[in-house]
């Protein structure tokens, strides 16, 4: 079964950041998500890197999506504003 | 209305909305997301125009009212701005009144220390927005408000509980409006320093502690129990960012600043050099240094790749212009910056 791995970047609290005591990360199915996220998953990985601009936003979280493809691995970071609410919701907040 | 695809390009929106694999209405849907996008590129584009015309009307020597504060309920969704507290003075929910309270004394604190009045120092309404999302553990600025997540209850506690969390974000306005400054490398890191800044300054003030007193702890108010239980108690400390208690732990020296960077660890340096040098001088944070470090950053316009280095060199010459026979001053804000290499 072919999956996104969904991991929360930054904020305030500077969720995943080196050195940060807190982390927050989860994955879902890409067979889970409704047809519209499915289509949202496969352009986002069609979006040129550094294409994704958060504006004015500050303190937003960022989320990297990770997908395995041909057995490759590829990744992207998205602004919060972005990202589709099933892909928000799969995370869990943790304290390493 | 598929409203979350504004990423997408429009090409593969084109492709999709031709795909019969789709429904009707989804193909209808990502057609309308084309025609959206256009317009709200039209939109950021005149969001920018609009900063800047504002900063330039902001010079211009009319007396505007005092801001209107007004607070709105996402009711734990996350759409922007939520539905309108009538008076949140009086609302019997806790966080509308302790977030119109305490942004009413944030904007009481930028008038009276520096005589600013709201984040464009033209009378801006201050909005904010709380319950935003389920549990969220965050705070942030959008660019044109500040929203609050409730926290989780566990590592986190509701955000706007905390005073230096609000004057953080408010103050993310303020640099929008003053030096408009990135959101990466040192201009990011000095963006978050300044919001860390002005947040303890504020809290400070709010509780009249000297230099001395205060704990120069950012987040302390929103640790929650299994945080504290871990020994954790606060995100960041400004006089000692590299310390085991903080959550997200900061270098110290500029030279660990690195390209790319995440500016809430790019803050560490320039954090760590306000509170060196406020603690070195005495007194009341807000005073001296509170005002070089607010001219520094509103006097010169808008500098949006500015460098750590550049600000710090804007911090001598303005403690000079400031306080022109004061040599001790001159001599701690040196320090203060040389001790972080800057």
């Amino acid at each position: 079964m072919s999956t996104v791995k969904v991991e929360k970047i930054g904020g305030l609290a500077g969720f995943g950041l080196p050195g940060s005591k807190l982390k927050s990360s989860g994955e879902t199915a890409i067979s889970a998500l409704s047809p519209a996220d499915q289509a949202w998953v496969e352009a986002v990985f069609q979006k040129p890197r550094g294409s994704q601009e958060a504006g004015n936003e500050r303190d937003a979280h960022c989320y990297r999506i990770t997908r395995t493809k041909n057995g490759r691995d590829q990744t992207v970071e998205v602004p919060e504003a972005k990202v589709p609410h099933a892909l928000k919701a799969c995370v869990t907040d943790k304290l390493r | 209305m598929c409203c979350l695809c504004q990423i997408v390009p429009e090409r593969v929106l084109k492709r999709l909305a031709a795909d019969r694999k789709y429904s009707a209405e989804q193909r209808k849907n990502f057609a309308d997301t084309i025609k959206i996008d256009v317009q709200l590129r039209r939109l950021r584009t005149q969001a920018a125009r609009l900063t800047r015309v504002a900063a330039l009307m902001a010079e211009a020597p009319t007396v505007a009212p005092a801001p209107a504060v007004t607070v709105y309920d996402c009711n734990h969704g996350q759409t922007l701005p939520g539905a309108q507290i009538l008076n949140p003075a009086i609302s019997p929910d806790p966080t509308a009144k302790g977030v119109f309270s305490e942004t009413k004394s944030v904007e009481a604190f930028y008038s009276q220390v520096f005589g600013r009045n709201s984040i464009d120092d033209g009378g801006m309404t201050l909005i904010s927005s709380i319950h935003f999302g389920v549990r969220y553990n965050n705070a942030f600025w959008n660019g044109s408000q500040m929203t609050y997540g409730d926290g989780d209850g566990s590592i986190f506690l509701d955000f706007s509980k905390a005073s230096d969390v609000i004057g953080h974000e408010l103050t993310h306005g303020v640099t929008q409006y003053s030096l408009q400054l990135n959101y990466t490398n040192d201009a990011g890191g000095l963006n978050e320093s300044l919001s860390d800044c002005f947040g303890s300054m504020f809290r400070q003030w709010e509780e009249n502690q000297t230099v001395k007193q205060a704990d120069w702890l950012i987040g302390k108010d929103i640790m929650g129990p299994s945080a504290l239980q871990s020994g954790y108690t606060c995100l960041r400390d400004m006089a000692d960012p590299d310390a085991k208690h903080c959550l997200a732990p900061q270098p110290t020296k500029y030279s660990q600043v690195r390209p790319g960077m995440d500016p809430h660890l790019s803050s560490g340096p320039p954090n760590l050099a306000f509170c060196t040098i406020a603690k070195a001088v005495g007194g009341n944070s807000w005073e001296q240094v509170g005002h070089i470090w607010y001219r520094s950053m509103t006097g010169f316009g808008p500098a949006p790749n500015l460098k750590m280095m550049a600000f710090a060199d804007r911090t001598r010459a303005v403690a000079a212009e400031l306080y022109p026979n004061d040599a001790a001053l001159a001599r701690a804000v040196d320090a203060g910056w040389k001790k972080v290499g800057l």
